[in-house]
């Protein structure tokens, strides 16, 4: 079964059709990659899902229910959590209440808010800078952070939006190793990436977009041979 | 970390103990004096709490403070009320009206939300010169406490402090539980806030509700003290810049910072006050400046960090270059 539904997306600014009729599924427990060029669309769809934008027409649905016109605080609780590709840590709280923020999402009590938060850090293996400032962390520690974070709302979907940009090789290994192991607790994961490597060892399907629009859907082999995604990728003469 | 934390709660309680007793040896000018500044540390603390721990930088807390006064006026003056009666009413009546400017204003960010706010004073203010029932421009008396001239300076002495440590409990409370959280979230990144579930616009409104009671409650006590209120002073910019500097001169974001900064700078200026007449406030200028620039994260962190002299200077003036 599908856990989101996105049906004839279209997001406008103005005259620009940043998303324009695109329509993918994300099924329970698998990995669904979003590619796609600079400025094809992917940020915007996701800030559609979790309702940052209002959507200009079409329909989400998370487990079969509309969510459209809900605030972006009720997407977190009904189970959708959420990275952003240029992070955003709380920088003068430090890691552990980063985190422990976040797990406020389920729970109101301090100590299991605070023990929530200390689990997921073990899981993403921040343990050890619990007491640091976020600030204080280096890149691959704020992307780990940016993505504690949204686990600590224990959600069912997440959205992964290039937590693997700017990450040198040996730490895009362990990002692929934290991704898989996510999706090994049984959440669903819509992923953004730029990197080739990541997004073809992780993804169990692939949905390209450009323009706004889908240009292909299907296996990672099948897309990566599309004739309209080399183009979009490469140019008219390669394809 | 326990051994700590009790030698903090002792010197916490030995504090405490002195500012209880303080007044019962000391004359009534100095009793007058530590009034004025409890009640600039719980409308420093107060202002702290929309300002420093949710990043809302209010340049209207004043509209509280003269809401608070002008409650407790009329119901004592034309309602017959008791001042404990009025007192809260005056609290929550200033915590109502920023719940609903709240609304529209906190929507607001950074400079805009600074400017609505001062703009929201200011138009209080012309609305209570061009009341009936606040008596314009005349000004409102109130009744007098009925109590010898010592038992006066006791009177609103105590509650000013009542209030104040009503203000740090409630403070302490509030960012020991998932509100705290919420706004310091929403003061380092509001969108990051929202995507984890936090509803930040009620928090915000919550917080600057707190802001806005605990602010009418010095209202009401300075205006039983007055026992008479105008518009100007009541709704004045001045108290509002005031207790921003004091906040920031103390450490904004932290518990005490605002107390520290309303017990230092009272006393600052109230010196330079009595040494140089007519040149006080420049002299006091120059100190809030070299403050700012030298110690930006307030005196609490000097003392909390034990750090002192030219290289913590330097190491902040580095870290905030402007």
């Amino acid at each position: 079964m599908a856990i989101l539904e996105v049906k004839n997306l279209t997001k406008a600014f103005g005259g620009l059709l940043a998303v324009n009729d695109v329509s993918f599924n994300v099924e329970e427990g698998e990995i669904l990659g979003l590619i796609g060029p600079n400025g094809s669309g992917k940020t915007t769809t996701f800030n559609c899902i979790n309702q940052f934008f209002p959507v200009t027409s079409g329909d989400i649905r998370f487990k079969g229910k509309s969510i459209v016109g809900l605030k972006t605080h009720q997407i977190c609780h009904l189970g959708i959590g959420r990275t952003f590709q240029v992070i955003k840590p709380l920088a003068r709280m430090t890691v552990l209440e980063n985190i422990t923020a976040s797990a406020f999402c389920r729970v109101n009590n301090i100590n299991d808010a605070q023990e929530e938060a200390l689990r997921i850090l073990e899981f993403c293996g921040l343990a050890d800078h619990n007491t640091k400032l976020a600030r204080s962390l280096p890149l691959a520690g704020r992307k780990r952070l940016e993505i504690a974070r949204a686990l600590a709302t224990k959600p069912k979907l997440l959205l992964l939006d290039e937590t693997a940009a700017g990450l040198n090789p040996g730490e895009l290994d362990e990002a692929i190793d934290l991704i898989k192991k996510i999706r090994d607790t049984g959440i669903s994961i819509l992923v953004v990436e730029h990197i080739m490597k990541v997004i073809m060892t992780i993804s169990d399907r692939i949905h390209a977009i450009n323009f706004g629009q889908t240009i292909a859907e299907g296996t990672p082999q099948e897309v990566a041979n599309n004739p309209a995604v080399i183009k979009a990728y490469l140019g008219e003469e390669r394809a | 970390m326990e051994k700590k934390k009790l030698q903090y709660a002792l010197i916490g309680g030995f504090i405490l103990l002195i500012v209880v007793l303080f007044p019962l040896v000391s004359n009534n000018f100095i009793i007058r004096f530590g009034t004025d500044i409890l009640m600039f540390a719980i409308m420093a603390s107060a202002w702290n709490i929309i300002g420093g721990y949710t990043g809302y930088a209010s340049f209207g807390n004043v509209v509280f403070f003269g809401i608070g006064g002008y409650i407790t006026a009329i119901l004592m003056e034309k309602a017959g009320m008791h001042f404990a009666v009025a007192y809260l009413a005056a609290g929550f009546g200033a915590a109502l009206f920023a719940v609903l400017i709240g609304l529209p204003v906190l929507r607001l960010h950074g400079h805009y939300f600074a400017i609505a706010t001062l703009g929201v004073a200011e138009a209080m203010k012309a609305l209570v010169q061009n009341l009936e029932i606040t008596e314009g421009n005349s000004g409102i008396y109130l009744p007098m406490l009925d109590l010898s001239i010592k038992g006066q300076y006791y009177f609103f002495f105590y509650m000013m402090l009542g209030t104040l440590i009503l203000t740090l409990l409630l403070t302490y409370l509030v960012l020991n539980a998932k509100l705290g959280y919420s706004l310091i979230a929403i003061r380092e990144d509001e969108d990051a806030a929202n995507s984890v579930g936090i509803n930040t616009t009620l928090s915000k409104t919550i917080a600057f509700a707190l802001s806005g009671f605990f602010t009418g409650l010095a209202g009401s006590i300075y205006a039983y003290q007055q026992a008479f209120l105008k518009p100007g002073p009541a709704f004045s910019v001045q108290t509002t810049v005031k207790m921003i500097v004091m906040a920031v001169f103390g450490g904004m974001g932290k518990l005490f910072g605002p107390l520290i900064g309303a017990f230092s700078i009272e006393i600052i200026s109230e010196t330079l006050s009595n040494y140089f007449l007519v040149a006080h406030t420049l002299f006091f200028g120059t100190v809030v400046i070299l403050a700012i620039v030298f110690t930006p994260k307030g005196l609490i962190d000097m003392i909390t960090q034990r750090k002192f002299g030219i290289s913590y200077f330097l190491e902040n003036i580095r870290e905030h270059r402007i």
